[in-house]
């Protein structure tokens, strides 16, 4: 018997593609005409839910910066027993400096913290008294030479005769980490949920793209259309509109981060911001990507069920 | 050409359209299936251009078992088949030129070879110079010769018609039996449901009559009834 023609090739449907493109481009067009609000709608959801994922990426960069910073500046700090005087402080300190891992000592005296403190608070009558009365004890400042050396180093001086209590900056790291940790939960939390929301209304939106062209996928169906011809129009209007809010999404994280960084960096000099141009990328990246994964996904859904023979 | 070896269809409301029906159609032959509504007529023309599936027995269209094929090959089977209904399924906002090239579009077929292919198709159904309307300026007969013309341009070896001439009064019925004559001179198989006793009982073609799901007669150059 005579059957159909055999010349087909397993990439055939890409030539049909591009053949059509400009028929795929003029029915994504009809489509956004007929659906207007809709997609408007969709559009400024997706955004909305980007948007999220932009600021938890951004904060989760200037937090693991942060963490990182932090990490860099501990130090060990030994308060020494009162009385033990100058010589005495001198000779511990060449002991520490002595113990693996320390990279240098620095002696601070107990007029010398009184000083630091009070730069730090400010002149107040208060002070006065505690100029008279210097509760501080002398101490001595170590630099490590690989901050995950630290407990260590603190159990260590701990030891040595004439040391009264030990500190670390671990407690503050810890603490970084543990709140750059629970920002990303949250954050993933929050953006599963709106991402869910966001899938709804794309697939709604293209949903009456497809029952608009209820007729055309019907017919294309029955004289042998593949699947795949017949999906990427929608596949394209799902892209589309998952783009203009990833679009939207970046130009708006964009103007906020950088009023953000420029008001912050001026208040708190300190802190060890991501500039822009470094946080673009990420942030893109994952804003693009969400926002295609959107678009693709919701129109897979809307015409899943169309496709069902 | 077509075969169906003992074949059941339940629908999921419980409604038993088939019960164990087998059948086999030779390659160039025009078959009417007859019998009154809801007896499973349209049910065994969707079991070959696989809009169902067989709740029971195997299903052959050429070499094809149309009851293990898998989603993505029912594309390949619908081009093996042209498929006419009783409501023509036209698209209104295109030309008839178009609507029988959009078969062959979808189907990716080269651009220039689809013109010369359409005209071919256009001319064995009477409708040439109709090329240019819309289907909403056709009678219905011309319709109907619309949508023959765009199940047949891809040449399948087997043409499946659902009523085709349900909608249309005697003249254009008649239109259509001559077109569908025509295709199947040409040597397409030819499966056609109907209602139609004149039709059935003038053109003396084999006859598959069907009630309540099953076959009751299958005669060679039959009449509509038995008793007619």
């Amino acid at each position: 018997m005579r059957l159909t023609r055999s010349r087909r090739h397993p990439l055939g449907f890409l030539r049909g593609i591009g053949e059509d493109a400009a028929s795929f481009a003029g029915d994504a067009a009809a489509g956004f005409r007929r659906n207007g609000l809709m997609t408007v709608a969709a559009v400024t959801t997706v955004m909305v839910a980007l948007l999220v994922v932009g600021a938890a990426v951004l904060l989760g960069l200037n937090l693991t910066r942060i963490a990182a910073a932090v990490e860099a500046q501990v130090e060990v700090v030994a308060f020494l027993q009162e009385g033990l005087g100058a010589d005495g402080g001198t000779r511990l300190s060449t002991a520490l400096a002595g113990l693996p891992g320390v990279a240098s000592v620095r002696y601070v005296t107990r007029d010398e913290a009184l000083r630091r403190l009070r730069d730090h608070l400010g002149e107040g009558s208060a002070f006065q008294d505690l100029v008279t009365t210097n509760p501080l004890p002398d101490s001595i400042e170590l630099q490590l030479t690989d901050p995950s050396v630290a407990p260590a180093v603190a159990q260590a001086v701990t030891r040595q005769p004439g040391v009264s209590e030990v500190t670390y900056g671990g407690q503050v790291v810890d603490r970084v980490v543990a709140l750059s940790r629970s920002v990303r939960l949250v954050a993933g939390l929050l953006t599963a949920f709106l991402a869910g929301v966001a899938l709804i209304v794309v697939v709604n939106t293209i949903r009456l793209t497809v029952i608009a062209r209820r007729q055309e996928i019907e017919i294309m169906q029955l004289v042998g259309a593949t699947r795949w011809f017949i999906r990427w129009p929608f596949l394209i209007e799902g892209v589309l509109q998952g783009g203009a809010a990833a679009a939207a999404a970046i130009a708006v994280l964009i103007v906020i981060y950088a009023v953000g960084i420029s008001r912050l960096g001026a208040t708190l000099p300190f802190l060890p911001l991501v500039g822009l141009r470094e946080a673009l990328e990420p942030v893109a990246g994952a804003v693009l990507l969400g926002g295609a994964g959107v678009g693709v996904l919701g129109s897979m859904i809307a015409i899943r069920r169309f496709l069902a023979t | 050409m077509v075969q169906l070896q003992d074949v059941t269809k339940a629908y999921a409301n419980g409604v038993v359209a088939l019960r164990g029906v087998s059948l086999r159609v030779e390659p160039g032959e025009f078959v009417f299936i007859v019998g009154p509504t809801g007896t499973g007529k349209s049910t065994l023309l969707k079991l070959l251009y696989r809009a169902e599936v067989p709740t029971r027995g195997r299903v052959l269209v050429g070499d094809r078992d149309v009851t293990r094929l898998p989603a993505g090959a029912v594309a390949g089977l619908r081009r093996s088949l042209g498929v006419v209904f009783q409501d023509f399924k036209l698209l209104p906002g295109r030309t008839v030129f178009e609507n029988v090239a959009f078969a062959l579009r979808v189907i990716g077929t080269p651009r220039e070879a689809i013109r010369p292919r359409v005209q071919r198709a256009l001319d064995l159904v009477g409708l040439a110079d109709r090329a240019r309307h819309l289907p909403a300026h056709l009678s219905g007969g011309e319709q109907q010769r619309v949508s023959i013309a765009r199940a047949i341009v891809n040449n399948p070896p087997l043409l499946l018609a659902d009523e085709p001439t349900g909608n249309l009064d005697p003249n254009s019925s008649w239109e259509i039996m001559q077109v569908l004559s025509r295709v199947n001179l040409r040597g397409t198989t030819v499966i056609m449901t109907t209602h139609n006793k004149t039709v059935v009982d003038i053109l003396r073609r084999r006859v598959i009559q069907l009630a309540d799901g099953e076959i009751v007669r299958d005669q060679v150059r039959g009449l509509y009834a038995l008793d007619a």
